[in-house]
Formats: C-alpha cells, structure tokens, sequence
C-alpha cells in the first residue's frame, strides 16, 4: 500500500528529476509537469481520505494514512487537502505558460521539487519543520529565478534573504508556545511569541517595509518563476500561516490582531498602488501589482471573519490567473525585445508580440480587480464586506487598482505606438508568438474571464476551505 | 591519527571567551575585506570557533558533524571564486585597490567603522538581553554573529556577500537554537538550509561571471 502523503512528496521529486534530464526539449518536459501537477491535484480533490483505493497492478494508495518520517509525522488532513489542490493545479498552469513562455527553463523541474518541498512544509507536524521546509524551498527558487544569460536574480536573493530572517522568529515561537504549557502564568511568553510571529510573518509576506523582494523577484528573473513564488510560495506560507492561527487560536483572538493585520494590508495597498504607476519597467510593475493583491488579502483576514477569510483563500485561487498572465505577457514580451522591459525599450512592440500583449493586458486588468476578470470575484466581494465600516479603505484599494491599471495603460500604449519606419508597421508575428504560443494565451485568457463571469466556479471551494479554519467566528 | 573529533576534544580549552574572540575577529574579517582568499579562509576559521563553542552545548560528534558542514560550504565558495577568478581576464577595480598594501579604501573604512558599532551594540545586547538556556560568552557570541550578519547583509548586494552574511546569520541563530531544541532532523535540516543558502550564492556568482565574460567579450 502506498500512502498518500508519501505519494505526493515523492512522485513530483522523481519527475522533477526526469524533467532535469529532459530539458533539452521544449514540449516533453513542461507537458510532463503540467501532466504530473495535474494528476496529482485529481487524486489529492477526489481521492477518498477513508479507505484505500486500487489502482495498477494491484497497488492500493491510502491518500488519508499518516506516514512516519524521520521520526515526524506526515497526514494529510482536510484543509492541507484542498490547499495542496490548490497548489498543484496552479503549477499545472504555470507550467502549462512556461511550455511557451520559459521553455527549456530550471523553473520547471525546480518547480515540481519546490511542490514537494512545501507540499512537505504542509502536510509535517511539529509547524517548526514546516518552517524549515520553507526555507530551504526559498533557497532552492534562486535557481529556477535566475534567468540564463540574464542579469543576476537579486530579487531571488533578496527572497532568500528575507526568508532566512523570518525562519528563526517562527522556530523560537515553537519552544515559546512548549514553554508557555508549562509554566502557564508566564504570559510575557505569548507577547514575545506574538511579536516574533508577527515579524516572521511581515517579512514571508512582503508587508511594508519588508516588502523590496516583491518587486524585485519579477523584474530582474524569469517572470513565470516569479509568478511560482508569489502564487505557490506565498500561498505556502499564507497556508503556514492559518496552521499557526489554528494550533494557537488566542492569536486571532489578541485584541491587536484586527489592526495589526488591517494595517499591514493597507500598508502594502498603499505602496503598491503609490508605486506601480510610477514604473518605466513593466517587470516591478507586475511585482508592484502583486504587493496590492496581496495587501488586500491581508485586510480581508484583518475582518477577522468566515468571510474576511474565504474572501482571502478566493484571492490565492484566482491571483494565478493574472498574475500568469502578467508574467506570461512580460516574459514574450522581453524575448522580442533583447531583455529588456523599459517601456521605451517595447515601443512599438505590440504590433510584432499581439499575443504577449494581450496576455500582459488582461493579466493587468485582473490584478487590478476590474470587472469580468477573475481578480474582480473577490475584490468586489471585499469591497461590499468593507463598505460600511470602512469607506476610506474600499476608496483606497479602488486607487490602487486604479493605479495598477495607469501601469498597465502606459505600458500598452507604448507597446501600441506607432513605429517610424513604414516597414516595421505591418503586424508580423515573431517566432516567440506563434500560433501555439496563441493557443496557450487564448486558452489562459479566457480562463480568467471565465472565472470572472461564472465566480461559482471557484467562490464555493473558498467557502468550503474556510470552513475546514475554526480559529475565527463566523 | 587522530580524528575531528579527538581534535576537537583536545582544543577545547578555547571553548570559551578565545573562540568568543576569534568570532569577533573572523566576522568582521568578512564585514570589511572584499579579497575573497580572506573571506573563505576567515569562513572556515569561524566555523571553527562556532563549533567548539558548540561543544558545550551538544554531543561532540553532532558539532563534528555540524563543522564538517560549515567547511564543506567553505570549499564551495573556494572553488567558485577560484574558478571566477581563473575566468576573470582583467582585475576588477576592487581587486586593485585591494593589491595596494597599507592603504584602506573609503569602503572598508566605512565597514570597519559599521562593525565595531555592531560589536559594541552586541555586547550591550548581551548584557542587557541574555538568551535563555545559554551562558553569557554563547549569548555574545549569537549576538555577535547575528548583528554582523545582518551588516554584511546590508552592506552589499553581491551574492557572495550576502552568502556570507545569511551563513553568520544562521551560525550566530544556530549556536543558540541548538540549546533551546537538541532535536537531530531540525540540526540536519538547518545544515541542509545553510548548503542549499551556499550553494544558491555560488550559483548565482557563477551567473554573474558569465553574464560578465559575455560583456567582456561583446
């Protein structure tokens, strides 16, 4: 019998490493991976957790069964279940963009061993080895980061910085919390383990002033890979996160945690939407774009609500979407152009790469929260949920969309300009856009547009993992 | 012949107040030289240091273990800054003004003067914020290399540096954590977390000298 959770750690690290071998080709190993992430994101959703299922030759896997390894416990249990869906159907669409986008790139193999590592970091007991996990899947990233022959990924760096300052903040509290069960009457124990939770927390997340990796891990790498941290990586530690508020519930019921996370979110809110209009590369942008989505999670789960928190998992399942997208676009985009993303540097550029810049547009208008776009779903709902108690921050998330989308604008009607010379006017298609590449963007656009006109399709899974998380009133 | 761990053993007289020092000397070694023989060969003396500190804490032979790590990072930063500067046809400007003897640089001047404040704010931390569960001279030890580790961090954006800065980082938190939890698959992951930190820099150094020898060449 094969249990489950050993299954997902282990199948993805082997194909990763077929993958490695493979990369010389240009469909085989992406199609791989989108095939792997895939079937296991179908076993880990349908699957039963109860009782064996048969599969070839006789084998039975027990998705439900506990594995011991290295003397730590291994289980997967509901809300890891439907995170780890999450997960490996998002990579399935990563990878599905990087077969056009980034082919023959590390981030397909580093991202299946990065899908076992946090797939680990989710499914290990004590939270300190999920810490650990987190890490070292931080540390491997660099390497799917860094573009080959492309400038240095110091955004990677600056990730892999900002991990390792967080990681021993989140191991201390471990032995805080143990020795807080003894000696009950310390409660100097649980502020010191609230405030470095916190710290951890700001730093994995990119809360302002921590938040230069955010930026900077989309401008200066692989677009797409870092679409693999903020999407895959972050929802990780957004995961870790909710662990934590569930193994330690006075947390979310700290009279300071409403504010605390409130202000957090709209710090980032703020410097995303101040920045992201001000960019002349379209690399930060997409950075920036991501710090207000990411922001506007934080204030959702500030609500300190069911709602606050199925309005944030809807943000995690649908980010993907544009930010795929967005990554997708910049990442054609710059192979027209020799690399670069200035704004001066793609003049004119929209008329040779249509579909790269399709993809950035509609990337754009869905990580800006616009209508009939899948990041529309649950900015809408927030708005609604933050209206009557707080106009002044539904003002100031519509400004940072708003200011996501001047970005965007800008960068469009550069792409769209005019070129000088009569013989560049003419649209011709470069071989980064070709008619595969057409298919790939059509089939991811109209996904986001699908998600946004039929919200039915992704709000209730939302709704049904918030329910799995106790740790906040309804 | 004797073995690491009977080296060990019998340089454990230094297990105290000398490594303390020699932690202080060797980090801030790395915070101010940008000559990288110096900074491998003050990385592996620190390594040193930390583990016989170490020692007093856990089993010899984990500290063995946990030092034959740290030297194994050592080598990894020694063949991928031999090879960049095999690879290296004209000196940069840094090696040249680290070729004129007796004359320090505005830079490392700076440096010098950012980690002695860093020092005297460690020792003023571990005065006045002792750790739990380790003594005094462990406690100014962690402060030690935590502080300079963030500065190296903060002082530069070359992968090596910051590679350098992240391990004393994780040194100075290790030397610590490994009191409050003895646990053998949290030293083995934290060894991991270090060789992966190592092993991302040098990756990225080694895509640096690339990016620059096709520069040099175009």
């Amino acid at each position: 019998m094969i249990a489950g959770p050993l299954l997902l750690l282990i199948l993805p690290l082997a194909v990763a490493g077929i993958v490695y071998i493979l990369l010389r080709w240009t469909s085989l190993p992406a199609l791989l991976a989108v095939g792997t992430s895939l079937a296991l994101g179908w076993a880990v959703v349908t699957l039963p957790m109860d009782q064996p299922v048969h599969v070839w030759g006789g084998r039975q896997i027990a998705m439900g069964e506990a594995v011991t390894f290295f003397g730590r416990e291994l289980v997967l249990e509901q809300a890891d279940r439907m995170a780890m869906a999450f997960m490996f159907f998002a990579s399935a669409g990563i990878f599905f963009l990087a077969w056009r986008f980034a082919p023959r790139s590390l981030l397909i193999p580093m991202g299946l061993a990065l899908l076992s590592l946090l797939s680990g970091a989710l499914l290990i007991r004590p939270l300190i080895y999920a810490a650990l996990l987190v890490e070292i899947a931080a540390a491997l990233s660099v390497f799917a980061l860094q573009a080959e022959g492309g400038t240095i990924a110091r955004g990677g760096l600056r990730y892999l910085t900002f991990t390792t300052l967080a990681l021993p903040g989140l191991l201390i509290t471990h032995w805080l919390m143990d020795r807080y069960a003894l000696t009950p009457d310390e409660t100097g124990l649980l502020a010191a383990a609230a405030s470095l939770l916190a710290l951890s927390f700001a730093l994995l997340l990119g809360v302002v002033p921590f938040h230069t990796w955010v930026p900077a891990v989309v401008s200066d790498s692989v677009p797409l890979a870092g679409t693999f941290v903020l999407t895959i990586g972050n929802g990780a530690v957004w995961f870790l996160l909710f662990d934590f508020l569930e193994t330690y519930p006075w947390l979310s019921s700290h009279p300071r945690f409403e504010s605390l996370v409130f202000i957090a979110g709209f710090g980032m809110v703020v410097v995303g939407g101040l920045f992201a209009p001000a960019q002349r590369r379209l690399g930060p942008l997409v950075g920036y774009a991501a710090l207000v989505d990411s922001g506007a999670a934080l204030i959702a789960l500030g609500l300190n609500s069911k709602l606050g928190l199925t309005l944030s998992l809807l943000s995690f399942l649908v980010r993907p979407f544009g930010l795929g997208l967005m990554a997708a676009g910049l990442s054609g985009l710059r192979a027209c152009s020799g690399g670069d993303d200035d704004v001066d540097a793609l003049r004119g550029l929209g008329l040779r790469a249509p579909w790269s810049t399709a993809a950035l547009v509609f990337g754009g208008l869905s990580m800006a929260g616009l209508p009939v776009s899948a990041g529309f779903v649950w900015r809408w709902a927030l708005y609604r949920a933050l209206a009557p108690s707080s106009p002044s921050s539904v003002l100031f998330l519509l400004l940072a969309g708003l200011g996501v989308m001047v970005g965007v604008w800008r960068g469009l009607s550069s792409l769209l300009m005019r070129p000088g010379a009569i013989k560049d006017r003419s649209v011709v298609s470069t071989p980064h856009d070709n008619w595969l590449t057409a298919v790939v963007v059509v089939v991811a656009i109209l996904g986001c547009v699908g998600v946004g006109l039929f919200p039915q399709v992704v709000a209730p899974i939302a709704a049904q993992l918030a329910e799995t998380y106790t740790f906040l009133s309804p | 012949m004797p073995t690491l761990v009977d080296i060990l053993a019998r340089v454990s007289f230094l297990a105290a107040m000398p490594a303390v020092a020699g932690i202080l000397v060797t980090a801030g070694l790395l915070v101010v030289s940008r000559d990288w023989r110096l900074d491998v060969t003050a990385l592996t003396l620190q390594y040193f240091f930390v583990v016989l500190l170490l020692t007093r804490l856990i089993r010899l032979e984990v500290a063995a273990v946990k030092g034959l790590t740290g030297w194994m990072i050592c080598m990894v930063f020694y063949l991928t800054e031999r090879r960049a500067s095999m690879l290296e046809q004209v000196p940069s400007d840094e090696e040249k003004a680290g070729s004129r003897r007796w004359k320090i640089s505005a830079r490392a001047s700076f440096c010098l003067l950012a980690g002695l404040l860093v020092s005297v704010a460690s020792y003023t931390a571990a005065l006045r914020f002792p750790l739990p569960e380790v003594p005094a001279d462990i406690t100014l030890a962690c402060y030690l290399l935590v502080g300079l580790g963030l500065l190296l961090i903060g002082l530069s954006e070359a992968p090596m540096q910051v590679g350098l800065g992240l391990l004393t980082f994780l040194s100075g938190f290790d030397l610590f954590y490994v009191a409050l939890e003895p646990s053998l698959a949290v030293a083995g992951l934290l060894g991991a977390v270090s060789f992966l930190i190592a092993l991302a820099t040098a990756y990225l150094r080694a895509a640096q000298i690339a990016i620059e020898g096709d520069r040099s060449t175009s």
